[in-house]
């Protein structure tokens, strides 16, 4: 961290003005937010204090400008927070008229206690906490300013808003934004809202594993707000009054752009890139669009009419989808000759990885690869029942494989996984409802070898697991126990430990880089490969990751292809890497109130049927749950070095 | 029944009950002005602000929503409480100086309130019309306009359906400013710039409700529109 001349981050003082006696900063440096790469600030103000980088900083303009931008955020939902920041815009305002006096300095100080101390939300208790020390450590400015000895200067302020939640957020949701329209019920306008970071609502409000929820911070109070609900409760209200239509392009532009695989990040691109004008035709290999989401997610977590809805509403705008259209080799030269400016690569992860047991590569009946169990399920394939099967892997696709078989009718299910219930990848939620539903489950343990007889499997060896120091994921490594080997005997083994790509072709003449896990390599900030007017993104190229990551993705790389066929410059923001972003400088009182609960299909009628197995908010439930957000909005201003 | 600490008093109080339904029994003065008895607690005005204490620290919380617990300890006048108070009706007066309602509070906490040419009849942002709206009638005709990021709207306002109105006038009645106006005049009554056609009474020929109100009534309770339109005087 370059040495700032000054910051009262998190209230800790670092003073290295001229003049001032140099404080080392105490204990280890606290992380502010800092500007993009190759940026650099004279200042900043956010909600936990000011840092200042550059003696030349204008401190008076800057939380001039930070006021108006904190003014945006207040909705005027209580008396103090609004009334109080526009009084301090006032008294500026007034200073810088030279009307002024030293007394307003106190009256500011009171007005910013008072606003802080008694604000409905989180906002508004810690939105005016840097202006007290900017005030408090850079009085003499604001006196030169009421003196009329200095005035105040328009200069180039960057303002970024975030949230615990939104940070943690890949598509950076403005989640207390669309929470906030919710609580006020106007639905319409909160689906609109998330629709901007994420064209499928009803998808991810069912399926997403909340990043966000684990970073609210009613987390640390009684319960997270129950985001992902939220986000359901909007897309829901929206069908159950009809479903409205996406508005589309306002012109029209001359590129167009190929997509390989409509998956989350395919359409999410094909949305994006449609509504900026480009034309846009998607290749698909499958009979479906969709992706994991329809392939992957079983029905009962997932009805196939959501996901259909939302992927309708998309084509709707004027994209062009080819389904059963596998794309085999990638050239972009021949599709330029067809016509096209630009390819996005968004092929997924749909090859289920071994395990290594002995007779993996037989081609036994009964030993089946746990993705191509769930595709041929979602495409109607009909699986007989049997008595017993065994599912291999502790994610969320294991679990799918394992519910799914409860359906089908087996008798018997159970999943090995070679950790012990800690390092299981799965979400709670989905071992908890499989517990429910029956499901077994054996920890540390795994296969060594299928047994077959004339072809068919009739069960695995399995050895028993320890679990010993930590691996590259930073979880226990399992060791096998040596002579503790057994046999589980079963009609079918599924195996679910891991997923990798089927790339299409490259030749060599347009060869781009693939890693030693078989992703495609990009450029972190482009998303683009080694070929210019190549783009890849999603499961592809990071390995297996959640709807809403690849939903970002298809965003990101949209602007990025436009910026390549525009010349253009991508904006880059502020980072909140390393910050705190829960910790404010005083929290009002908060009732503790537990989430609002949702219905769960009834166990004894879940066997058999996949019909969706968790209920959603009605519109009150809804506005009640919402009323629980404690509106965490953080705002950073920055003053721009020249 | 759990037990609280009222001003250093023991009293018993409902479980779940608020902090402010309490000192209202007990008859302890404590100024409000977006609370309503029969609507849901809001927490706008700020001004109930009473000292709480649960874990051995006080802090200031809205005594309007604010649930008891089994031990939490409250004062409802100490030195932090009437500043707190003081210092929310300044920033309401600043705001709102000619409106006779926030004047009342503003005169009843010690904030000088010179005498004023004209009155003003400010929407304070209070939500008692939303929430009338939503909860007694069900029509849920008015609601809070949003703000949030990227809405650059100068000032946060009630946005008025008209579709989903129907004239009751329950919003004018309780709104404490008289910000919402209702004009009533033969067969017309015009409310946020909505006009409703009142039904005449069958009896005494009074016009008496807007037909939009009756129809929703009908709609409600199936009763047939035809036996709503006499007034409550002639039934």
């Amino acid at each position: 961290m370059d040495k700032v001349v000054f910051s009262s981050w998190e209230g800790r003082a670092v003073d290295n003005r001229k003049g001032k006696a140099p404080k080392a900063s105490k204990g280890r440096d606290i992380a502010f937010p800092s500007p993009p790469e190759g940026e650099k600030a004279l200042a900043l103000m956010g909600w936990n204090g000011l840092v200042v980088m550059n003696p030349k900083a204008n401190i008076v303009g800057l939380t001039l400008d930070y006021l108006k931008e904190v003014r945006k955020l207040s909705c005027g939902e209580c008396s103090v927070c609004m009334i109080g920041i526009d009084k301090l815009l006032d008294i500026i305002g007034k200073m810088a008229k030279g009307e002024g006096s030293k007394a307003d300095i106190a009256e500011m100080k009171a007005i910013i206690k008072q606003v802080c101390v008694n604000s409905k939300c989180g906002f508004g208790q810690s939105a005016l906490f840097p202006v007290m020390d900017s005030i408090k450590y850079y009085k003499s400015d604001f006196l030169a300013l009421i003196k009329g000895e200095k005035k105040l200067e328009d200069k180039d302020y960057s303002c970024t808003v975030t949230a615990p939640c939104m940070d943690a957020c890949p598509a950076k949701l403005d989640i207390p934004g669309y929470i906030e329209l919710i609580r006020n019920n106007r639905f319409e306008e909160s689906l609109d809202l998330i629709c901007e970071n994420c064209i499928l609502p009803g998808v991810v409000g069912r399926v997403c594993t909340h990043p966000c929820e684990d970073a609210c911070v009613r987390k640390d109070i009684d319960e997270p707000v129950s985001i992902r609900l939220l986000k359901r409760a909007a897309a829901d209200d929206d069908l159950q009054h009809g479903g409205s239509s996406l508005n589309g392009p306002q012109k029209e532009r001359e590129e167009r752009i190929a997509i390989i695989g409509a998956g989350p990040a395919g359409l999410a691109a094909a949305y994006n890139l449609r509504l900026m004008g480009y034309g846009v035709t998607i290749f698909e290999s499958l009979p479906h669009a969709g992706g994991m989401a329809a392939v992957g997610i079983p029905e009962y977590r997932l009805p196939r009419d959501i996901l259909n809805h939302e992927i309708d509403l998309i084509k709707r705008i004027g994209i062009e989808l080819k389904v059963n259209t596998k794309v085999e080799k990638l050239s972009l030269k021949d599709l330029k000759k067809k016509g096209y400016n630009a390819v996005f690569v968004a092929v997924g992860a749909h090859i289920g990885t071994k395990i290594g047991a002995e007779g993996e590569d037989k081609g036994y009946e009964g030993f089946v690869d746990g993705v191509e169990f769930l595709r041929n399920l979602n495409l109607g394939k009909k699986v007989k029942p049997q008595k017993k099967v065994i599912v291999i892997g502790g994610g969320n696709t294991a679990l799918d494989c394992a519910r799914s078989c409860v359906r089908i009718g087996f008798d018997d299910v159970e999943i090995i996984y070679r950790r012990s219930r800690v390092e299981m990848p799965a979400s709670d939620e989905e071992i908890e409802e499989a517990e429910k539903e029956g499901v077994k489950f054996n920890y540390l343990m795994t296969p060594v070898k299928i047994l077959a007889k004339d072809g068919k499997v009739t069960g695995a060896e399995c050895i028993k697991m320890n679990l010993g120091r930590p691996d590259e994921s930073g979880r226990r490594r399992p060791v096998p126990i040596k002579g503790s080997e057994f046999t589980i005997d079963t009609d079918l083994i599924i195996q679910a430990i891991g997923q990798r790509s089927e790339l299409p072709v490259i030749p060599d003449k347009e060869k781009i880089e693939i890693t030693k896990w078989g992703t495609i390599k990009v450029d972190p900030i482009t998303y683009m490969t080694d070929v210019e007017g190549v783009f890849a993104g999603g499961d592809c190229v990071t390995g297996p990751a959640i709807v809403i990551d690849a939903l970002n993705t298809g965003n990101q790389v949209a602007k990025s292809i436009d910026c390549y066929l525009q010349s253009g410059s991508l904006a880059r923001g502020i980072t909140f890497e390393g910050v705190d972003l829960k910790k404010q400088m005083g929290r009002g009182f908060t009732v503790k109130a537990p989430a609002q609960g949702v219905g769960f299909l009834d166990v004894k009628e879940r066997a058999g049927s996949f019909e969706e197995v968790e209920g959603g908010y009605t519109t009150m439930e809804a506005m009640s749950e919402a009323q629980r957000c404690l509106r965490c909005y953080r705002v950073v201003v920055w003053e721009k070095a020249i | 029944m759990v037990t609280i600490v009222i001003d250093g008093r023991k009293v018993k109080a409902k479980e779940n009950s608020t902090i402010l339904e309490n000192t209202q029994e007990l008859n302890i003065d404590i100024p409000t002005l977006c609370f309503h008895k029969d609507l849901s607690s809001f927490g706008a005005c700020r001004l109930c602000m009473v000292e709480v204490n649960t874990n051995g620290k006080w802090q200031l919380a809205t005594s309007c929503n604010t649930s008891v617990e089994d031990g939490m300890e409250i004062r409802t006048d100490s030195d932090r409480v009437r500043e707190s108070r003081k210092l929310t009706t300044e920033l309401l007066y600043y705001k709102y100086p000619m409106t006779e309602a926030v004047r009342e509070v503003a005169r009843k906490l010690g904030v000088q309130t010179p005498e004023e040419k004209g009155e003003s009849h400010d929407c304070i942002l209070c939500g008692l019309c939303v929430r009338t709206c939503r909860e007694i009638v069900g029509v849920s005709a008015l609601t809070f306009q949003d703000r949030g990021r990227g809405r650059d709207i100068d000032e946060p306002k009630i946005e008025f359906n008209p579709n989903s109105c129907i004239g009751c006038g329950s919003c004018a009645y309780v709104c404490p400013t008289g910000y919402v106006q209702m004009e009533s005049g033969g067969d017309k009554r015009i409310i946020w710039d909505k006009v409703f056609k009142m039904v005449a009474c069958k009896v005494c020929g009074r016009f008496f409700a807007p037909e939009d109100q009756l129809k929703y009534i009908s709609k409600e309770t199936n009763v047939p529109f035809g036996e709503l339109t006499t007034c409550t005087d002639c039934r």
